[in-house]
């Protein structure tokens, strides 16, 4: 293994290290809170809404709610990572290092990537024993999944480095993510909804990706598919570029 | 060869705050260089753009002949960094915090696991290498954190006031290994407040004030200088407070 593997694969490492030693909070917190949202959401309302699409209730919710388990985690390990590190100044040992910026965005990146991917297989894992999910389009489920985890984890790192105060970080979570991931349909499906409301979930990027993700696992879809598929790369493509410059220029991370 | 080539040097902070400017600075290999200078005068600056902390506005770096500036692979992996604050990572235990370190300089398994074995040796943390760095007392982060810009084995290490509030015995301690260190051929460049401990480490010493380098030499060509006979006085009167130190209370007592 060459000295830049070993340095970026040492960067990943931390990342994961990190999240594994307070697994309390940052895996098995989520996984509760999925379980959660399964008994209430699907077991209580899913007995008066029936089906909707023709599925189950409660298996017409699981797609998105691993969605939502892959995003939030993505989002807040990677935000909570960097902000707690430039807190503690600790990231001037990775920084001062010949790390180059790629590698360490990648790194940043690959952290919340993989503690999200891990917590929605284990949701996926769970549903799957508790109410049976179909995995009917593969080919796109896997894409737009990843696709998903990465723009979150983008999103996460550029919140962190924004960030001042932990209240930046849980602002961003509590006031735009969450809203926007709610209201994107995870509970729900758009065409439910009375106008204006059904047209305003359209602005919401979440419901292109609850579709694409809905569509990979029970193959019914709101949205056009391939639009949302190429809409969602052009996203990730472009805010993975915006921190690329970010970590370039060295924005609120280099003096 | 020089260790570290500093070429008019400008680092201008956003808020439009002039750190440093243009200041230009030789340390030959094999150097005890020590940078003085009151808070606020530009060491920590002048030692951030040096290890890719800071960007500099202008001017140019060099570490062993390698730029450290846009091209600063090289640089960077000939250079410790020991920083004023205690910046350890909460959630790595000492022994981690070595390794990872070794690993974002590209040190193999097997050399980071003797590296660390021999500085957690040296440090006297063998006992606490499962103890997450929290949970250290300030004398053992104030160690880690020396070790740790070892781990790399970098052949410019700087000290940013290495032994700012650490007690007598540690100071002594820290003293002493910093001298071998620099006698097995590792340049080191320190800022520090205590000026005898510049006299009696540096070969060298600088004056920085005001984001310029303003005298340097040893430390009795500063004193010949400012026309002094100690190095203490001769920053007393670059910082301008040589009266004031020397009055007597009742006088500057409002």
């Amino acid at each position: 293994m060459s000295a830049s593997q070993i340095r970026f694969f040492t960067l990943v490492r931390r990342e994961v290290n990190r999240f594994f030693k307070i697994k309390r909070q940052t895996l098995g917190a989520p996984l509760l809170e999925t379980f959660l949202y399964i008994s209430v959401f699907g077991a209580a309302l899913g007995t008066r809404i029936d089906t909707l699409h023709g599925v189950d209730y409660v298996v017409f919710i699981i797609p998105g709610l691993i969605l939502m388990a892959w995003a939030i985690n993505a989002f807040s390990n990677n935000a909570s990572s960097i902000l707690q590190q430039k807190f503690q100044r600790a990231i001037d040992d990775q920084l001062s290092s010949p790390a180059s910026p790629l590698q360490l965005l990648l790194a940043f990146s690959l952290g919340g990537f993989l503690r999200g991917m891990i917590v929605a297989t284990l949701t996926f894992i769970a549903a799957s024993v508790l109410v049976g999910i179909p995995l009917e389009n593969v080919h796109v489920l896997l894409p737009a999944l990843f696709l998903v985890g990465f723009f979150f984890s983008q999103l996460g790192v550029l919140v962190g480095v924004r960030a001042e105060q932990f209240d930046d970080v849980s602002f961003a979570q509590t006031f735009v993510l969450q809203p926007l991931i709610f209201l994107g349909g995870v509970f729900y499906s758009a065409s439910l909804l009375p106008e204006p409301f059904r047209t305003l979930t359209h602005f919401d990027p979440v419901y292109y990706m609850i579709g694409l993700v809905r569509y990979g696992f029970l193959g019914i879809s709101e949205a056009n598919v391939a639009l949302s598929l190429l809409i969602l790369t052009a996203a990730t493509l472009a805010l993975f570029t915006l921190n690329h410059r970010l970590f370039v220029r060295g924005y609120k991370l280099r003096a | 060869m020089r260790a570290l080539e500093i070429a008019d040097l400008v680092k201008r902070y956003p808020n439009g705050t002039e750190a440093l400017r243009g200041v230009s600075l030789n340390i030959e290999t094999g150097e005890f260089f020590g940078l003085l200078g009151p808070n606020g005068a530009g060491k920590s600056t002048l030692i951030h753009c040096s290890t890719g902390l800071a960007q500099p506005t202008a001017g140019a770096i060099r570490i062993f002949g390698h730029d450290a500036i846009d091209h600063y692979e090289e640089a960077r992996l000939a250079v410790g960094l020991a920083p004023q604050d205690l910046n350890l990572d909460w959630f790595l235990t000492a022994e981690e915090t070595l390794d990872y370190h070794g690993g974002y300089f590209g040190m193999p398994k097997r050399e980071r696991r003797e590296r660390t074995k021999e500085l957690l040796e040296t440090f006297s943390l063998t006992e606490k290498r499962d103890d997450r760095t929290r949970t250290l007392s300030g004398g053992m982060k104030r160690r880690l954190i020396l070790a740790r810009a070892l781990m790399h084995r970098p052949r410019l290490l700087i000290l940013d006031e290495p032994t700012a509030g650490v007690d007598v015995e540690l100071r002594l301690e820290l003293w002493r290994y910093v001298q071998r260190i620099n006698e097995e051929g590792t340049t080191i460049l320190l800022t520090t407040h205590y000026l005898e401990e510049a006299e009696r480490l540096c070969d060298r010493i600088a004056f920085i004030h005001d984001g310029q380098i303003v005298a340097q030499g040893t430390s009795q060509e500063l004193a010949s200088e400012y026309g002094v006979t100690s190095l203490e006085d001769a920053y007393l009167e670059l910082v301008g407070r040589m009266e004031l130190s020397r009055a007597k209370p009742e006088e500057i007592a409002p």
